[in-house]
């Protein structure tokens, strides 16, 4: 057997060795296709944003929205949570070449360009002394909200951040001084002229109706004119009338509170109309009419302590909204779940501060292509952008960091 | 004069009751970033073009408010007609089979909220213009809107092919358009583009498309740096054009494969996947120039290395094929939007286009080469050199491109993984085994033509020195 004749043989060899390795293998993950259950799948990318001009660093980031252009949308806290080895630039006198706190409203667009940013103090409104969630609703309005000791009021701006709308005041909910000299605020969720530490605001485009997770201090769910501010309707768990009293800690043995914990973060309506509401603290979905009647409730990773594990929601792309996408920032995770069962069905995500990994992932959202944002607060201080990948096999309940593949 | 006076009267009639009616004039900045969506479909007598773009890229429209600078919807319709005039008709026309269409009139115009998802099929965009207006209550401000609007463009006889050329730059700092064409058997074939992208066919025939895309072949060679590159460090170590035949053979093959395959959708849609690609085509330029050097600093004769010394060339020529026709596939794939019903010819004729190209480098590189050489005293210095500076290029742009992937770990194993893997090793070894075959077919011609041509004279004469 001459050279020409090896050389030729080991090529066809080689070749048809892959061809039946690759038969082989289609035929397992196939099977493996077959066998698990479907589930949205994604990857991070590391790449997304890009870096902010201007020396500028993100604080505590504690709210994202994606507006009609897929512009992605966030709110943080800037300067006020930054350490002052964090933001030099801004001490007096200014301590390094490095860096200053940004505007506290982020706009960027899908290749993760900043386009726009404005945000805080201006005449006519009380911007909120700790900023909380962010939400651009179906006429391109930005509403704001807050969780600081006094912040009562939610705003309304457009998008360039002209000041459109201010329900509630600030310092509504200001008591008496305790034996300390210090202020209390006691929660009052039967007000209705202020909030008590507003969480997010969901807009219902059909009624043109603002749902206010109240909140940080309030133990309620309010429904507003969106337009007007006008209250017209509040309840608290299962449909009952909130009430304010202490419930003590969390004990995931003890039978299902009857009452919101602290804070109520997040009430999302669905496109067939129930809304979801995060309690939290006691880990735990209520899902409910958009008139108050309960639906249902499910614990998610109820054994979770301190902050609790239902942080914020945002639903799948398709048009049925199969999917419940949940920021569990006690446990560093987003958790997709299975909207009409509630049912977990895998999660993604795992503590740390490289691409794919978090530190208290606050807030979800989630663009018209499908892909998932994510913000993290204390000091995650940063959003990512997590591509959808389709429906995919479920690789297994704790899929940990997705990186590229 | 008194035709001055007048018009100046009007003219302060005209803004003293816009100014009494609570008007306002639009004059905004110019947005960053605008999206228009468009549909294009011909009907009997008319084409018709339904259009929707964000009223914030609208500006100095003199706009009718209420209360606190909502637009007052009841008295909406003249600023939207005014708009969709200056803005939209006398900046777009429609050709039918090269003919412009002329004018378009505007047939339907409504303001509709940015979150009306009625734009995303054609059926609920017309019935979108055909509907209702927004409740005149209702509180908006003018950059909150978005402009629909139903533009036709008469026609006659039977339907040809469509082209559009719509230039809406003005609309802001970047403009995306995103187009879908209704073809007459009630198929949708999307396209998307930015800024000005002069006349486009709709619906191309063969040879338009297989021109266009063989433009863009040439375009994206020579107007690559690496890919250039990459060739002059091929081209200065040729010195036969057997060898050229071969290696360029062989890398055309490979680049051909992975081009394919790409088109059709079979290349790793990995985020880490464009950087390993890009800075493996560095790899391959860094490799190339490190061998000219070597090559040249052990050649025997001081004007290069020969035949045998590069005669495992193809080899590397065909891997690195593999890797370039990957980043071949990165520039068409916004392209193949364009090829219509043409994608395989719109496949070739890129190919075509990207080869004559190449040769056109590598034949104009490697004449250039042998002038240049010719004049020094030390062509094999003058190679190493040249190589030198060319490997200094490659790693600087290695090192660039390599921060970039090194960000990506490298990915878990998986069996979805190893079974992409194999089909895509597969190619490999189909794609060597095409080349190693072309060589040995030329290889053979050689050795015939040496067998029947007398070339040594000193032989034949020996062997008549015998008789």
């Amino acid at each position: 057997m001459n050279r020409n004749t090896i050389t030729a043989v080991a090529f066809l060899v080689m070749f048809v060795g892959l061809g039946a390795a690759y038969l082989y293998l289609s035929r397992d993950v196939a099977a493996a296709a077959r066998s698990a259950p479907l589930a949205p799948a994604f990857e991070v990318d590391p790449l997304w944003p890009k870096p902010l001009p201007n020396h500028w660093v993100l604080g505590s980031t504690i709210g994202v929205s994606v507006d009609e252009s897929d512009h992605v949308w966030i709110i943080h806290r800037s300067s006020a949570t930054l350490n002052n080895n964090e933001k030099g630039l801004e001490l007096e006198p200014p301590t390094g070449e490095c860096c200053a706190g940004a505007p506290p409203v982020l706009e960027f667009d899908q290749a993760g360009n900043l386009l726009n940013h404005w945000g805080g103090p201006g005449e006519g409104f009380e911007w909120p002394s700790s900023n909380h969630g962010i939400t651009v609703d179906y006429k391109g309005n930005v509403w704001i909200g807050g969780n600081g000791n006094g912040d009562a009021q939610l705003l309304k701006f457009t998008k360039s951040g002209k000041f459109l709308l201010q329900v509630g005041r600030a310092n509504a909910r200001q008591g008496p001084a305790n034996a300390e000299g210090v202020s209390t605020f006691p929660g009052n969720s039967n007000d209705t002229a202020s909030f008590g530490r507003v969480a997010k605001i969901f807009v219902d485009p059909r009624e043109n109706e603002a749902y206010i997770s109240d909140g940080y201090l309030n133990k309620r769910v309010v429904v507003l004119d969106a337009d007007s501010g006008a209250f017209k309707r509040y309840w608290g768990a299962y449909g009952n009338k909130p009430d304010d009293a202490n419930l003590g800690p969390y004990d995931p043995d003890a039978p299902p509170a009857p009452q919101f914990r602290n804070p109520v973060h997040c009430a999302e309506l669905s496109v067939d109309r129930l809304l979801y509401v995060c309690d939290r603290v006691n880990n735990r979905i209520q899902v409910f009419t958009p008139d108050g009647k309960f639906v249902k409730e499910a614990f998610i990773a109820k054994r979770s302590l301190g902050e609790g594990a239902v942080w914020d929601i945002a639903f799948s792309k398709d048009a049925a909204q199969s999917h419940i996408y949940l920021a569990d920032g006690r446990n560093m995770k987003v958790r997709i779940l299975r909207r009409d069962t509630l049912e977990e069905l895998t999660n993604f995500g795992d503590g740390g501060r490289q691409p794919g990994q978090f530190y208290a992932p606050h807030s979800v959202a989630v663009d018209s292509r499908g892909n998932l944002y994510t913000t993290e607060t204390y000091e995650g201080k940063r959003v990512q952008k997590f591509i959808y990948k389709g429906l995919r096999p479920v690789p297994s309940k704790d899929q940990g960091v997705i990186w590229p593949r | 004069m008194a035709l001055v006076s007048v018009s100046t009267r009007v003219l302060a009639a005209v803004a003293a009751v816009l100014f009494v009616l609570g008007g306002t004039t639009a004059a905004h900045d110019v947005p960053d970033d605008i999206t228009v969506q468009a549909f294009l479909r011909a009907d009997a007598g008319r084409v018709s073009l339904l259009v929707r773009v964000p009223l914030a890229a609208m500006r100095d429209v003199d706009v009718p408010t209420r209360g606190s600078g909502w637009v007052d919807l009841a008295r909406i319709d003249p600023a939207l007609r005014h708009a969709a005039t200056v803005w939209l008709i006398q900046n777009i026309d429609i050709f039918e089979d090269g003919r412009s269409l002329g004018p378009g009139e505007l047939s339907a115009v409504r303001l509709s909220l940015p979150s009306d998802r009625a734009f995303e099929r054609l059926e609920a965009a017309s019935a979108q213009l055909a509907g209702p207006p927004l409740d005149a209550r209702l509180q908006l401000l003018w950059e909150q809107g978005a402009l629909d609007a139903r533009i036709d463009y008469p026609r006659q006889g039977p339907p040809g092919r469509l082209a559009i050329d719509a230039d809406l730059r003005r609309l802001g700092q970047r403009v995306t358009t995103v187009l879908r064409l209704i073809t007459a058997d009630g198929a949708v074939r999307a396209y998307q583009w930015h800024g000005d992208a002069g006349v486009v066919e709709l619906d191309p025939r063969w040879h338009q498309a297989a021109l266009s895309f063989l433009r863009a072949g040439v375009g994206h060679v020579l107007s690559g740096p690496d890919h250039l590159l990459f060739l002059l460090c091929i081209a200065i170590s040729l010195r036969r054009i057997r060898t050229l035949v071969v290696i360029v053979t062989s890398f055309t093959l490979a680049h051909a494969c992975t081009l394919v395959a790409s088109a059709y959708g079979q290349a790793p849609s990995a985020l880490w996947f464009p950087p390993l690609v890009e800075t493996l085509i560095a790899v391959s330029i860094v490799w190339m120039a490190l061998e000219n050097i070597v090559e040249y600093a052990g050649a025997a004769s001081a004007d290069g290395p020969g035949t045998r010394a590069l005669g495992r060339r193809w080899v590397v020529a065909t891997g690195f094929g593999l890797v370039h026709g990957f980043g071949f596939s990165f520039a068409l794939s916004e392209r193949l939007q364009f090829a219509g019903s043409h994608l395989l010819t719109s496949l070739v004729a890129f190919n075509a286009g990207v080869e004559i190209a190449q040769l056109a480098v590598i034949v104009a590189a490697a004449a250039a080469v042998t002038l240049a050489f010719r004049r020094l005293s030390s062509p094999r210095v003058a190679a190493i050199v040249v190589s030198a500076i060319a490997a200094h290029t490659g790693w600087d742009w290695f090192l660039e491109r390599g921060a970039v992937l090194w960000q990506f770990p490298w990915p878990a194993p998986s069996l979805p993984a190893i079974e992409t893997t194999a089909v895509w090793l597969a190619i490999a070894v189909l794609s060597a085994a095409v080349a190693w075959g072309v060589r040995r077919l030329i290889d053979r011609r050689a050795s015939a033509r040496r067998l029947t041509t007398p070339r040594y004279s000193h032989q034949v004469r020996a062997t008549e020195t015998v008789r």
